[in-house]
């Protein structure tokens, strides 16, 4: 156990999770890396981290991780996600409520069951997205990020001072899922961004280790975009 | 939940679900098919939420539902600009249920407020909800 203490990365076998982790690791955190891919194992013996593989939509999975996560919790960081996008007219009740169990409720069920493990000084770190500001075909995606911002306002409240709760709201991010993306399709999002350029896995991993470092002691209860300007682009 | 407001507008009123984690996704799933079915009917829609949980002052789980909420209504409404919805949220304090009536009536006669948050009776000036 290291004096930093424990930080936590759900969807931590994927880039950004990763990048998310190396940075946490870095300032001096003992990494435990979950994710739902056993992938997430692998990811983390290449950084000397510990794994658990778990689904956080079960009370199984989310006690797993609070087997493994120890008393001395300094940074939960809640990454994990999924997208079933659709227009509206088209989207499935199902895949509506798929997204928000998995981006938001998941998410709750895992902050509030560490209530007890947090240190004084712990800062839970939530990644939203723009779209909570609303996108098309993402009803539920938006729903679920915009949700999580609330939820953490209202956590940063509840539990101020001895833990902060933040989040970050990426854009587009430079993951498989993006690269996957037909190129015309990417190349006018990307038109869209003032900063010119689609964002990359370190952008968003160094303002989560800004916001759960000391640097951030008095933020708490806000959500920083990290867009490239998109969220007030025309 | 939910039921027929002022003029032609649908008025969606998700109660409080407390901080019972287990509401949540039914919550926002059931605000979704009523929505999308009033506005697929050519009705606007008007969802009332608390606009002490929009920031956050009261119970999370509400909190998360209120917020959540606020983003389906942005993406609908972005979605909803080709066909004509009419999508917004009202918010208001305790105390403010004639100026949320009124809010919602004035709703029920735009033709063009879309995908927008109207706060109500003086509930969270001086505040920001991203």
């Amino acid at each position: 156990m290291t004096a930093a203490g424990t930080a936590i990365v759900t969807g931590a076998a994927g880039g950004l999770g990763g990048r998310i982790g190396e940075r946490l690791a870095a300032a001096g955190h003992d990494l435990l890396l979950v994710d739902l891919d056993p992938a997430v194992e692998e990811v983390a013996a290449a950084r000397g981290a510990r794994a658990v593989v778990a689904d956080l939509t079960r009370a199984e999975g989310v006690g797993a991780v609070l087997a493994a996560a120890g008393e001395d919790v300094a940074v939960l960081v809640n990454n994990a996600g999924i997208t079933r996008d659709a227009r509206a007219t088209r989207m499935s009740e199902d895949d509506f409520a798929a997204v928000i169990e998995v981006n938001l409720v998941a998410a709750m069920r895992l902050t509030l069951a560490l209530e007890p493990r947090y240190r004084d000084g712990a800062a839970v770190v939530n990644l939203s997205s723009r779209a909570a500001l609303g996108n098309f075909g993402q009803a539920n995606y938006s729903a679920s990020k915009s949700g999580l911002v609330g939820f953490g306002r209202a956590l940063a409240q509840r539990w101020a001072p001895r833990v902060r709760v933040n989040a970050v709201a990426p854009s587009l991010v430079d993951t498989p899922m993006t690269r996957a993306m037909p190129p015309d399709v990417l190349a006018k999002m990307v038109a869209r961004i003032p900063a010119g350029r689609i964002g990359t896995p370190d952008d968003v991993a160094g303002i989560v280790a800004f916001l759960a470092s000391p640097d951030a002691a008095y933020v708490t209860g806000q959500v920083l975009f990290a867009c490239g300007g998109r969220s007030v682009a025309p | 939940m939910s039921g027929r407001g002022a003029s032609e507008v649908f008025v969606l009123r998700p109660g409080s679900v407390g901080d019972d984690l287990d509401a949540v996704t039914p919550a926002l799933t059931r605000a979704f098919a009523e929505a999308r079915r009033a506005l697929e009917a050519g009705r606007p829609v008007a969802v009332v939420v608390a606009a002490r949980d929009l920031l956050g002052q009261g119970s999370p789980v509400d909190a998360a539902v209120a917020t959540g909420l606020l983003g389906m209504v942005r993406a609908l409404g972005i979605e909803g600009v080709k066909p004509g919805w009419r999508v917004n949220v009202v918010a208001g304090g305790e105390g403010d249920d004639e100026a949320v009536a009124e809010a919602i009536a004035m709703l029920g006669r735009s033709s063009s407020i879309t995908g927008q948050l109207l706060q109500v009776g003086g509930a969270n000036l001086g505040k920001v909800v991203p």
